[in-house]
């Protein structure tokens, strides 16, 4: 099969490496939390342009319905994770959080 | 999904519904119903296998023992687990109602998880799993663990994003991704890129070591119990499952030859950094983390040569890695609760007073040092011959190199957490309640048994692997 790829590809690959420098930068927990659902949406749309060079969209929209409820959950147990981080430690920095070494 | 086996998922799962409707003072019956579903599992799944390693008769077998063989290992350390966990003290933070539920859904994630037959179900349970474990390794609430889980989420989660972009290219070549429908005719690139980039994501999951940085904070961090779940199945089975599920499906159509040179090397890396790093370790429970590092470089070994015997070598490994760890974790959770710490520095000398700890710890060690009776000998002498035998001779002396490194930091723990003088301060403690060794005692017993019956258990991986 003859693929070209299409523009999409591009616009995937700059918001996955925005979400990926925005995880690598900052240090507040939920900024990074931010930058792993930007990545996260570049893989939707990933799936969206292969369904679209497939044919298959209905495929991919099955696909993708499940991938959001995965995502939603996901980022709703981290939340809560870091609710629980900052009642213990009183802060939502990343690089306090380094009381484990080896 | 394989439909004939999904009441093992959803048992399970029904259990885990029920659980939070349970009034909290009724804690008894919360664990009576964890315990129940988790054994009429194990005794039924059980059955099958034993039936089928006694009579040594395979005319009825279907296709999906294997998939019954990883269901097994996952009621087996499931059970221990939530048996151990029944008599652990539990802290007064933890809620247990979610916490045995967790456990049930994680359980039940996993058994779908090894009955998916495409790759995008196999993302999705994988996913379930990930967020059942790491509300599981905060149930005790604690600092420690809640670092634990953010570093377990942050380093983790951004895998799930690289096996969606591999899924997606897959679908791009082959318009589907189901394990039965997909042909891989020809090794093209676009192949190559979507498969590494689903096995890259696993590896970064199963925690090997490029991407090995969370692991032992994670085992060290989280509730003792849970440490000894994460490190015996829930890794293996999110992780190692999938790249040995993409290895059979390769090899059964001739290809992989470029993506074996990609796994052997992270293997070997593993193996190495693993071991080498186990040998310096203060914390007992950090130091299992990197023997756990090192022995799943061994799977990923074993998988690498895309043979038929590697194939067999890396299965069996997996399920004797989750027994003897499991049996190495809980009895670090035992010494924790009757010392106060993991640390080997202030450890000495409780052999006399913890026998039964002292002796299983010394059966899971041999094995997982491969000591010829005992079923770890027999699964690193497969890796190494098919290793051997697929022409990847320097893989394979690295591997026997670093076995001799597994024993040699195995008996550095045994040796400053057991032998020796007892120190005045530890005159007083008892062994662990005998409750807490039964799950111990009896993975022990089935790690010998493997080991002196290996000429049943041999044919039976070769017919159910084939």
């Amino acid at each position: 099969m003859n693929i070209n790829f299409p523009l999409d590809w591009f616009f995937i690959a700059i918001l996955f490496f925005t979400g990926a420098y925005c995880m690598i930068v900052s240090r507040n927990i939920i900024k990074l939390l931010i930058g792993f659902e930007i990545i996260s949406k570049s893989a939707t749309i990933a799936m969206i342009t292969a369904g679209q060079a497939t044919n298959n969209m209905a495929l991919a929209q099955s696909v993708i319905i499940v991938m959001i409820m995965v995502e939603a959950i996901v980022i709703a147990s981290g939340l809560a994770l870091v609710v629980k981080s900052y009642r213990l430690n009183g802060s939502i920095d990343i690089k306090k959080l380094m009381n484990l070494k080896g | 999904m394989a439909i004939d086996l999904i009441s093992y998922s959803l048992v399970p799962l029904f259990a885990a519904l029920i659980i939070p409707f349970i009034p909290r003072k009724h804690r008894r019956i919360t664990e009576i119903i964890a315990n129940i579903t988790l054994l009429s599992g194990i005794i039924n799944l059980g059955y099958v296998i034993i039936y089928y390693l006694v009579l040594n008769d395979y005319t009825s077998y279907t296709s999906d023992a294997f998939t019954t063989l990883m269901l097994f290992t996952i009621y087996l350390v499931g059970m221990a687990i939530t048996f151990f966990s029944t008599y652990y003290e539990v802290e007064k933070d933890t809620n247990f109602s979610s916490y045995y539920s967790l456990i049930l859904v994680s359980v039940s994630a996993m058994c779908s998880l090894v009955m998916s037959r495409d790759f995008f179900t196999l993302y999705i349970f994988m996913e379930a799993l990930s967020v059942c474990s790491f509300a599981l390794i905060t149930s005790d609430s604690k600092t420690f663990s809640i670092e634990a889980a953010i570093k377990y989420f942050f380093l983790t989660f951004p895998a799930s994003v690289l096996i969606i972009f591999g899924i997606s290219l897959l679908m791009i070549n082959y318009g589907t991704f189901d394990f039965d429908t997909i042909k891989f005719t020809s090794m093209n690139f676009l192949t190559f890129v979507s498969l590494s980039f689903i096995i890259l994501g696993f590896l970064i999951k199963a925690g090997i070591v490029p991407f090995h940085f969370w692991t032992p904070d994670v085992y060290e961090g989280s509730y003792s119990p849970v440490s000894a779940y994460m490190a015996g199945i829930v890794t293996k089975v999110g992780g190692i499952y999938a790249i040995i599920k993409i290895v059979m499906l390769l090899s059964s159509y001739g290809f992989g030859s470029n993506l074996s040179k990609l796994l052997l090397f992270t293997g070997f890396l593993s193996v190495f950094v693993g071991a080498i790093a186990a040998t310096v370790q203060k914390n007992m429970k950090r130091m299992l983390a990197y023997s756990s590092i090192s022995q799943m470089g061994y799977i990923i070994l074993a998988a690498a040569t895309f043979s038929p015997i590697g194939i067999i070598a890396a299965v069996f490994h997996l399920i004797n890695h989750a027994t003897f760890k499991t049996v190495l974790f809980l009895n670090s959770a035992c010494v924790e609760k009757s010392t106060g710490t993991t640390n080997m520095d202030e450890l000495k000398g409780l052999e006399h007073r913890m026998p039964w700890t002292s002796w299983t710890s010394i059966i899971a060690l041999f094995s997982t040092a491969g000591l010829p009776p005992l079923s770890g000998f027999w699964s690193k002498l497969l890796i190494i011959l098919a290793l051997w035998q697929s022409g990847h001779i320097f893989y394979a002396v690295a591997a026997l190199i670093a076995s001799v490194f597994t024993l040699a930091y195995f008996t550095i723990m045994q040796k400053k957490v057991f032998f020796g003088k007892l120190p005045e301060k530890f005159n007083d403690i008892k062994e662990a309640k005998y409750q807490l060794l039964i799950p111990v005692v009896v993975i022990s017993l089935i790690i010998i048994f493997t080991g002196v019956f290996f000429n049943r258990v041999f044919p039976y991986f070769e017919r159910i692997l084939s």
